[in-house]
This record gives C-alpha cells, structure tokens and sequence, in this order.
C-alpha cells in the first residue's frame, strides 16, 4: 500500500501504468476503510456517540425516568463541595501515587530476574503473567475479599507472626493497603512488557561497563534505566492511567458501598453509586467528564516531561 | 466480469446479513400476549433475599408453572442492596423485569415516573385483603403494587444465648434505658464474646418509630422533612454510651460480616428489625429458636408501631403479557399453599385466603402470635415514602456506620444527613 507512491512517480512516464497504481491505490484504500467499517460503527455508535451524550447530560439533571433538565455548570460547581466526591479524589490518588509506582517496580524487579537463563523462565513468566489476566475480575476480587476476612488466611498468618490486625476488609485504615497489595500482584502484564525491553538492550553495554569496573548497581543506573525509559514510560504512563478507572474490584469488596467509613469509595465507585443508586446522572456524568480531563492533564505532563529523562536510541542525546 | 474478490465480497455480505436477520426475529410464543401448553409465554421474575427466600420462591414458581403449564417463569435474585441499582439500569433501558418484588420506600420512584403496571386495570382479586392495607400501595388512585404480607418492627434475641449468661428473657416492655442496660449486660458478662446487639440508632425505622413515639412524623404530606437536627441529635445519642463497649457488634465486624447480619451469624444476642426476617435468621444462625418481643419505649402507652405492608409484587408498565403478569401475582399473594411454603418469611400473609389456609407452626407462630399481641398498640401504616426514599434511607445507615467507626460525631453526622435530605427534597422539586 505504501510502496505505490515512489513505483508511481519513477513510472511517471507511463501513463497506463500510473493510471492502474493510482486505481490500485483507492480500491485499497476503500477496501481498508470497508474493513475498518464495523470497528468505526461500533467505535461511533458505542463510544463516541455516548461520550457525547454524557457531555450533554453533565449539564443537566437527569434521573433516568424524566427527561433531563439544563442546569448548566450546577452540576460541576456542587462536586467541589460535596465531602464525599473530594473523598473519593483522595482514595483514588492515593492508590494510583502508591499502587503505580509499587507495580512497577515490582513488574521491574521481576523482570531483571527473569532475564537471565534459568531452568523453567517460561513457567515463571508464565506463572507471574497469569495473575494480570484474571485479576481485574469479579472472580479473584470475591477471593481477595475472602482472604483479607476476619477469618481469611492473611489475618490467620499475621497473627501467627503475632500480627494481629484482625480483618483488613472492615478496617478503614486497611483496605487501602489490600487494594495496593490487589493491583501489585497484577504486576506480570508489565513485567512481561518490561523483558521484552531488556532484552533489546545490548550485552556488549554491559561487558563494556564490566570491564570499566562498573558493579550492579552503576550498570543498573547508567545502562539498564536509561535504555529501558521508552517501556518504563509506556508502562508508567498506561499503568497510571488503567489505575485511576479500578472499579470492579471496588465495588465486589466493598459491597458496591465504598467501604468501611468511606475508605473504598474510589472516584469511579462514586460516581456509579451517584448514577444508578441515587438517580443522579447529570452529575455522575460531570465527574465522568472530570476525569477524562484530569487524566488527560495528567497524560500532557507525562509527555512534556518525558523529555527530560526518556531516552530513545537514535535521539542525539 | 466477476473476479474472485468480488464474488467472496458477496458472499461475506450475504452471510452477514443473514445471520443479522435471523437474530432479529424473536423465539416462539411471543406473537401475542397469550400462549398455550406447547407454546408457553415466558415471564421474568426477580426478588431479593438470602438462599432461605430464594429456595421458597423456586418451589412457589415450580408449583405455579404445574398449575399453568401455559406460563413459565424465568425467576433470579440478588441481595437488597444491590436490587435497586439493577432496576434502576433496567429502567433506564425500557427492560425492568415482567414481575418483581417490590420494598415501599421505592414505589413512589417507580410508580410516579411511570414505570410500573396499574394494577387496577389487570385482573387481580383483591377481596380477601384488609381495606386499609391496600391504599399503601397506591398513589394518586392508581394501584401501583399489592402487598404481599405485612410486617411489624420487634426486638429479636437468642434464649440459648442469654440462658449460660444469666440473664433473664426480656417481656418486651422496656424503656430505652433499660434496653440499652439490657445490651450492656450481654457485653459484660458473655466478657467480649457476644455483643448485646447492633447500634439501633442506625436503623431508619426505629428511628421512625420513635419519632411516633414522640408523636412527630417523618414526613409531612407535603414531602418535607417532619422533624428537626435536634431531633435526629437526641437519637443518636441514645446509644452514645455504647459505641466501644461489649454492647454494640464493632462496625467492622459488620462489615466483615457483610451481606450476612450479626444476629444470623451468631455474634449478638439480639437484633431490632421486621419480624418477617426470623425465617432468614434461623437458616443462617442455625439457631433452635428465636423469639420477639415489642421495641422498647418511654411511653408505655404509646410504642409506635404499625403494620407496614413487608414487600409488594408490582408489575412493569412495557411488560408484554400483562395476564400472565397479573396471574402470577394473583398466585403469589392469594394461594393458599403459597402461604404454606413461605410460611412467615416475607411477613404475615396480608390475603386473608392465604393467611387461613397455612398452618404456622413453631417460629412462624411466634411471628403470626407477635404481630396480634401488638395488635392493640398499631396505628396507622405510614404512606408511601417520599420520592428518593430509598437514597435517604441508605444514606442513614451509611452515617451511622461512620458514626459508629469514630469518623464523624454526633452532630457531624447528623449535618451530613440533612445536608444529603434537603438537596434531596429540593431536586424532587
């Protein structure tokens, strides 16, 4: 598809065979845009169409039943004073400053162990990938429930090392370390990203940085780090993003109530209880709208500061 | 000419829509309202409740489908809590369910915003129920939803439980101070091992009872709050004393425990709560037998209590098979071996056909002996709640389980509830 550009100018001459090129080149193309036709339906219909609406809906009152009635900015100058919505910004940031940064470094970790050659990698990677597919699921977030109970076997073990915490699931000022612990275990989709950046990195860096008496842990800051900052800003960039959106497992371990003393209404949990528990829409909307801004902010950050400590190979720097 | 991407283009479309097409069309039996044995309707059905109610209504639907082989009855459930915001998806995507069990604090949303079937305009036989339960039902003369039981507040408790303690069998007649003395003395003497109860002040109809007992209402008919902060201050600081103590279950506990209620998982030795709840309680505390007495009050005269109709049967509005509909609630509030499988489990059965013809026995007695010894001290049930009853109700307990984890105090909570209660009532406009 790419190709028939530069046959077409050398060929300019031949004017039959320029003809049958450029020909070639919109039957491509409509053959692609054919091709593409269900995914943009469904992407119009089911993604865009319904942003649009929510857009509109935030600017008004609407409680499912009623037609929705235009208040303008009401909905987004109320959400700066209700306790509860500045609650759920608190625990949702909370989780994505400490639960991003402990995913990575763990996805990070585990992958520089995997590097090596070692008897079963495959079943280890294998092993540490198998937790990100499932656990977002409603599945493991009933299991985690369980397990952090009052009779769970986390409670049981600590108090065999004379921890005694009792429950994490009812005790406010656990249940933000469960949910932590819920999205570090989910390391491996990263981690298997983060190999395959290590792997590209080439060993003669590193017998360089040997022979020059470099230890573990230069090679690590001079060599490994900045080769690897194109995956570690990917992976930072769409863990932190994916982080902000957790809702399933915080509804399934809070009993869709957002927890003991409000410490796992997380920004999204919030806003469905604000739409289908109490028929506020418009709102639920506004704080959908909310976070598709801060993120987006979020996201603009990233990349302008990416700059200053993302390295691509064939850059001048 | 025809070359071969084109003919495989064709093809590929062609099938497409086919398939397309075929989905379109709908399976058997749905061309009218009615169907036969060999070409049955089918009704969906939904309700909350533990696996006790859920095992009851699968026989109720069983026997239903034996006695109308033209009607089957696609029946799920979930817990309280959750139900509401399923209905609440459902509506808003024109699919609520054809029948479904109904609370009173959500009938004025539903109904008023035209969601649910007039029952008047089906054929339901009404006869055999008490003419001044079936106005709580109804809005603005339009039958909304027919009751299916009633139910009345009550403290519950575990005589096993207080027997190795030493404490006596409360008679029910007890003032709160008492009530809360009673609560303590569980704490203290089982040392930490049973709670006396749950903080009552987090439950809204207590709260409403009291507020009766104090001969102030709720709500006025208007659809403004009937009471006052200070009101509400008084209340919660009813137990004040006991939060941290042995005699109110810590609220984390509660919340490990969660969807199961401490009563029915052994860890108090009382509960405040509708009587229709002792069949669910005995299937999940494995308990031999529980027993009710009267809610305390300062007034011995006067302990506000009212029959409120436990659960109604509604029907939705887009339902497609409004007879099939109307029989099977006929069914499930008139049938006498209806009654006999639920026995008191949704509440005393309001039809009287129902009520006579299931034998109580044991704790069912209990509940059925309960509700006629109050007899003389009921009034009248209270209307249908205000629109967005419902929210305010869950918001109260939400509070008061903050309150009760330290997080906020008496007055905090009590602002938080009033703040939610007045932007509530000032969007119901």
């Amino acid at each position: 598809m790419t190709s028939s550009p530069t046959l077409s100018r050398r060929s300019a001459s031949s004017a039959p065979v320029q003809l049958r090129k450029s020909k070639r080149n919109g039957a491509d193309a409509r053959a692609g845009y054919t091709f593409l036709l269900p995914w943009l339906l469904g992407f119009i219909a089911l993604t865009v169409g319904p942003m649009i609406s929510s857009l509109y809906l935030s600017f008004t009152n609407y409680n499912l039943f009623e037609p929705p009635k235009w208040i303008g900015l009401d909905n987004y100058t109320t959400l700066f004073q209700d306790e509860r919505f500045l609650q759920s910004v608190g625990v949702t940031v909370g989780y994505v400053v400490f639960g991003t940064p402990l995913k990575l470094a763990a996805a990070l970790a585990v992958a520089m162990l995997l590097n090596s050659k070692r008897r079963g990698q495959g079943f280890y990677r294998s092993a540490f990938y198998a937790p990100s597919l499932i656990g977002a699921s409603v599945s493991i977030a009933i299991v985690w429930k369980a397990m952090f109970g009052d009779s769970g076997p986390v409670g049981q073990g600590l108090s065999f090392f004379g921890i005694n915490l009792g429950g994490w699931v009812g005790n406010p000022a656990m249940t933000m370390p469960m949910f932590i612990l819920l999205t570090v275990w989910q390391f491996g989709a990263p981690m298997v990203i983060f190999l395959a950046g290590l792997k590209q990195i080439p060993g003669e860096l590193y017998e360089a940085a040997s022979m020059d008496g470099a230890g573990p842990v230069r090679k690590f800051f001079n060599i490994t780090w900045p080769m690897l900052s194109p995956v570690i800003f990917f992976n930072l960039l769409m863990e932190t993003i994916h982080a902000f959106q957790i809702f399933a497992s915080a509804y399934i371990i809070s009993n869709g109530e957002g927890g003991p003393a409000g410490s796992t209404l997380f920004y999204t949990l919030y806003l469905y209880l604000r739409g289908f528990s109490d028929f506020r829409m418009g709102y639920a909307s506004a704080m959908a709208w909310l976070l598709v801004v801060v993120v987006g902010i979020i996201t603009l950050i990233f990349f302008r500061t990416s700059k200053s400590w993302v390295h691509y190979s064939g850059d001048s720097r | 000419m025809i070359n071969r991407r084109h003919f495989l283009t064709t093809v590929a479309i062609g099938t497409a829509s086919a398939a397309a097409l075929s989905a379109c069309g709908s399976g058997a039996g749905s061309s009218g309202q009615t169907g036969s044995a060999d070409k049955p309707v089918t009704i969906n059905y939904t309700w909350w409740g533990n696996d006790d109610r859920a095992e009851r209504t699968r026989k109720a639907i069983a026997l239903f489908e034996s006695k109308n082989p033209d009607i089957k009855v696609n029946g799920n459930f979930t817990d309280f809590a959750g139900y509401w915001q399923k209905r609440a998806t459902e509506a808003a995507g024109g699919g609520l369910p054809d029948v479904m069990q109904w609370d009173l604090s959500y009938l004025r949303d539903y109904g008023q915003r035209n969601q649910l079937l007039d029952l008047s305009t089906v054929k339901i036989d009404t006869s055999a129920f008490d003419k001044s339960l079936l106005p709580s039902g109804q809005i603005k003369g339009k039958t909304y939803g027919i009751p299916t039981s009633t139910n009345a507040f009550a403290v519950y408790y575990d005589p096993a439980k207080l027997a190795p303690l030493g404490i006596a069998e409360p008679d029910g007649t007890w003032t709160y101070k008492e009530f809360n003395d009673f609560l303590t003395q569980v704490g203290t003497k089982s040392n930490g091992a049973l709670y006396g109860g749950t903080d009552y002040t987090g439950v809204w109809w207590m709260f409403n009872i009291w507020l009766r007992q104090n001969k102030i209402e709720a709500f006025t008919s208007d659809g403004k709050l009937g009471f006052s902060k200070d009101d509400l201050k008084k209340w919660w600081n009813l137990t004040a004393n006991l939060r941290g103590t042995g005699a109110i279950i810590p609220e984390d506990r509660v919340t490990q425990l969660a969807p199961k209620s401490p009563f029915g998982s052994n860890a108090t030795a009382t509960e405040v709560t509708w009587d229709n709840f002792m069949a669910g309680y005995l299937g999940d505390s494995g308990a031999k037998e529980l027993k009710l007495v009267p809610v305390p009050s300062d007034d011995p005269d006067n302990l506000g209590l009212f029959l409120k109709p436990s659960m109604l049967m509604v029907a939705s509005a887009k339902t497609k098979f409004k007879d099939a509909a109307a029989r099977f609630i006929d069914f499930m509030v008139n049938d006498p071996e209806v009654g006999q499988i639920f026995k008191t489990s949704r509440g005393v059965p309001a039809s009287k056909t129902q009520r006579d013809g299931t034998t109580f026995e044991g704790t069912d007695k209990l509940v059925v002996d309960y509700e006629k010894s109050i007899e003389k001290y009921l009034k009248d049930a209270p209307e249908p709640p205000i629109v967005g009853f419902g929210t305010l109700e869950s918001s109260f307990k939400r509070i008061a389980s903050d309150l009760n984890y330290g997080k906020l105090t008496v007055d905090g909570a009590t602002d938080a509830w009033f703040k939610e209660a007045e932007d509530l009532i000032k969007q119901n406009g």
